[in-house]
């Protein structure tokens, strides 16, 4: 016997009416707390850094919804606010909430402050497949760049690098060592010439041949012929000894004349110490990018930042665009937008009018009010670009964001003028400009991957600050001495080229003054490491050339006895047996 | 108590008046809940049919417990096989540009990777573990169910107030 089975639990249906009631109860009544929940984590993943809400209230039956206490923190500095809001209050478009889709016909904040204080840090941990992580490190990145790193520590020692003197590089050492050489050669050649030319034995012959002439006749014709031969020789002799003589005077000379030399081999060598003394970079140019090119780099990389942001949250296009999906207990994956021509976007903010609160003066903070139109995450189908402006008396700031073709064009600026100014903290040194009042300009644009911007401080009446605690050294001396007598600081940096080649030029009214400083300190050190040097290169030298000259000296001296000693000699020979001729020949000359 | 409760869902659906087809409905319906993110607006349907369908919810219970730690295993497939859909075969993106764009539809967070890998993964399962587990049922019964029905560690199972819970929705004749 089959028995039926029924397809359908009728009874089932009074709990799951139930269940599907307290699904609906429960979402009524944590519908704010999810709604908060949402914004705090939605708002956390774009920034990539904390977003905290007070209060959300949605209400179902108006379409409103009212952030109170909305605090995004500074993705840059975990102790501030990038904003904070006092309220936000939106009409939504309740259609688009059955496709998943925000749109906001108008949005009114108020309260807004900016950049101001937190007692807990605001960074997230980084999950490093966010996009806004990605982003992030990116930008650190792009800063990290040569192009962009100031060289800290060669301004900030200030000190002179001497490299140490090797004396074999010294051409004043190899030049005596050459000359030495020399010189022992010309006394071995000028020796064995003397020793060969043998003078004195000549000379010693011609006087015993004078002493056999004392006894012989006027009639021993043989003897007067070997007598006159012999004259003959002693001349001779005395001839090559002249000819040495000119050739070691000739030597002599080419001695001097290498000793002379030296001097001007010590002269290269001067130069070539000289060549040692590296100098730290004293170019006025360069002053304003070694003491504020941080700061502009920083400024630069935090627009570039949210430039990037609002890419990746806002593509060009209708493609298909991921984004990281729900942070859950399951793996998160990856959520896709599909959007669609003629429909709405994702997410659309039409239109809001902002009130925010900035410290201008002494008697308190003043509002200011500001307007951002066309805030989406689908600008093409949206059709027209992301718009904001800030207009009153001394505060004034635009933006753009046009990602509506293909090429996006990002474009923001703003000036404020007669505000308190951040202090700005040297690199590297224990100082710190305290502008005061005054005047600060930023702006960025990125087109494609073009780069421009500029940011300008002027500060009137700025004040300079050193700690204490840390010593410094002379670099921190040098500009504590030059700047904390100025007054007024005019600052502007110019970044400029593209993303993957950027060009920044910093130039402030320090320039002139601490370079010129700098080049007297650092002029007074290069001329005491130079003389330094310049001793050093003496002794080296000296060690070479003093005995080289008493080496050369002595062997002239030598040569030129043996010479004359040969010569007087022969002369005192020559006379003898002339003298012995005359007394047997009475003088006659004969054939 | 995960243990023990897990041990009662299996006793109960194993040992329960529905028939094995019944139970197996329940398993691969509830493999449906454990296989996919649990929030999300298709689980609504799938736990609207465990209760409205003559099929054994111990059974679905069964199937949903032993689904979680599976579908958290094999989430990085999940996520590969959506993003093969949703981002790596072009052909569909008309089919999911309509979808998304459609009321209600979107919000069953079918455009992430995990949910639509899971999802699909769990419907191409659903049939496998349906015949499956109606063959296992059938011939656990056939052999050791009556044994196993009157051992001492069956009836302190069963002895539990939550079986008390059970037989409220146990399957119907």
């Amino acid at each position: 016997m089959s028995v039926k089975i029924a397809i359908v639990r009728w009874r089932a249906l009074v709990p799951l009416v139930l269940l599907l009631a307290v699904l609906v109860g429960g979402w009524m009544l944590l519908a704010d707390r999810l709604g908060r929940l949402a914004l705090e984590r939605g708002g956390t993943a774009l920034l990539g850094a904390k977003v905290e809400v007070r209060s959300f209230h949605f209400s179902l039956g108006q379409g409103d919804v009212t952030v109170r206490g909305l605090v995004a923190a500074s993705p840059f500095d975990s102790l501030k606010n990038l904003v904070e809001a006092d309220e936000l209050a939106a009409d939504l478009d309740l259609l688009p909430l059955l496709e998943k889709k925000v749109a906001i016909d108008r949005l009114a904040a108020n309260g807004l402050r900016f950049g101001t204080a937190r007692t807990t840090s605001g960074f997230v941990p980084s999950s490093g497949t966010s996009a806004s992580a990605q982003i992030m490190a990116n930008v650190k990145s792009w800063a990290a760049q040569p192009a962009l790193q100031v060289p800290i520590l060669q301004l900030a020692t200030g000190k002179l690098s001497v490299d140490s003197l090797d004396p074999r590089k010294l051409q004043t050492v190899q030049a005596a060592e050459s000359l030495a050489a020399r010189a022992d050669s010309s006394r071995r050649a000028w020796t064995a010439a003397l020793d060969s030319l043998n003078a004195k034995a000549t000379a010693d012959s011609a006087v015993a041949f004078a002493q056999r002439l004392r006894g012989a006749k006027p009639t021993d014709l043989a003897l007067l012929r070997d007598a006159r031969r012999m004259v003959d020789r002693v001349k001779q002799t005395r001839d090559r000894l002249t000819a040495l003589d000119r050739g070691l005077k000739a030597g002599a000379g080419t001695l001097d004349q290498g000793l002379a030399s030296l001097q001007a081999a010590r002269r290269r060598d001067y130069d070539f110490a000289r060549s040692l003394v590296r100098l730290p970079p004293i170019d006025a140019t360069a002053i304003a990018w070694v003491l504020f090119g941080p700061e502009a780099v920083q400024k630069f990389q935090r627009a570039l930042y949210y430039t990037q942001l609002g890419r990746a949250y806002m593509p060009p296009g209708l493609l298909p665009h991921p984004h990281d999906g729900p942070e859950r207990s399951r793996r998160a994956g990856t959520t896709v937008e599909f959007p669609r021509a003629s429909r709405p976007p994702g997410f659309l903010l039409r239109d809001a009018e902002l009130s925010f609160l900035l410290s201008a003066d002494s008697s308190g903070p003043r509002r200011y009010s500001g307007r951002l139109q066309g805030l989406t995450s689908a600008p093409a189908l949206y059709g027209r670009p992301t718009t904001f402006a800030v207009r009153a008396p001394t505060v004034s700031a635009d933006g753009m964001f046009d990602h509506v073709h293909a090429i996006s064009r990002d474009a923001l600026g703003g000036t404020v003028r007669g505000v308190m100014l951040p202090a700005i903290a040297l690199p590297g040194l224990p100082l710190r400009v305290v502008p005061g009042r005054g005047d600060v300009s930023l702006g960025f644009a990125l087109y494609g991957d073009s780069l421009r911007g500029r940011w300008t401080v002027r500060a009137p009446a700025a004040t300079w600050q050193r700690d204490s605690n840390v010593a410094g050294g002379m670099a921190a001396d040098l500009l504590w001495r030059v700047v904390s007598g100025i007054e007024n600081l005019d600052l502007t940096a110019d970044l400029g080229g593209t993303l993957s080649h950027p060009e920044l030029h910093v130039r402030s009214n320090l320039d002139q003054a601490v370079s010129d400083r700098l080049r007297s300190m650092i002029g007074a050190e290069v001329d005491a490491a130079e003389s330094r040097l310049r001793v050093e290169v003496d002794r080296f030298a000296d060690e070479k050339i003093v005995p080289l000259k008493t080496q050369v000296a002595g062997l002239v001296a030598e040569a030129n006895g043996r010479v004359q000693q040969g010569r007087q000699a022969l002369d005192a020979a020559q006379q003898q047996i002339e003298q012995q001729l005359r007394r047997l020949t009475g003088g006659i000359r004969l054939p | 108590m995960l243990i023990l409760k897990l041990l009662q869902s299996l006793a109960k659906a194993l040992h329960s008046e529905g028939t094995p087809g019944q139970v197996a409905l329940g398993l691969a319906l509830g493999s449906i809940l454990g296989l996919t993110p649990l929030l999300s607006l298709h689980n609504l349907l799938v736990a609207a049919l465990i209760l409205l369908l003559n099929v054994s919810v111990p059974g679905a219970t069964l199937g949903w417990a032993l689904a979680i730690p599976l579908g958290f295993a094999l989430d990085p497939m999940f996520d590969a096989l959506g993003r093969q859909l949703l981002l790596g075969t072009p052909a569909l993106t008309p089919l999911w540009t309509a979808l998304a764009n459609l009321p209600v539809v979107p919000l069953s967070n079918f455009n992430n990777t995990v949910v639509l890998g899971s999802v699909v993964s769990a419907l191409l399962l659903f049939a496998p573990i349906f015949y499956g587990s109606r063959w296992a049922v059938r011939r656990y019964r056939e052999t050791y169910g009556e044994r196993v029905r009157g051992s001492a560690l069956y009836r302190a199972v069963t002895a539990s107030r939550l079986y008390g819970i059970y037989r409220l929705f146990r399957p119907g004749t």
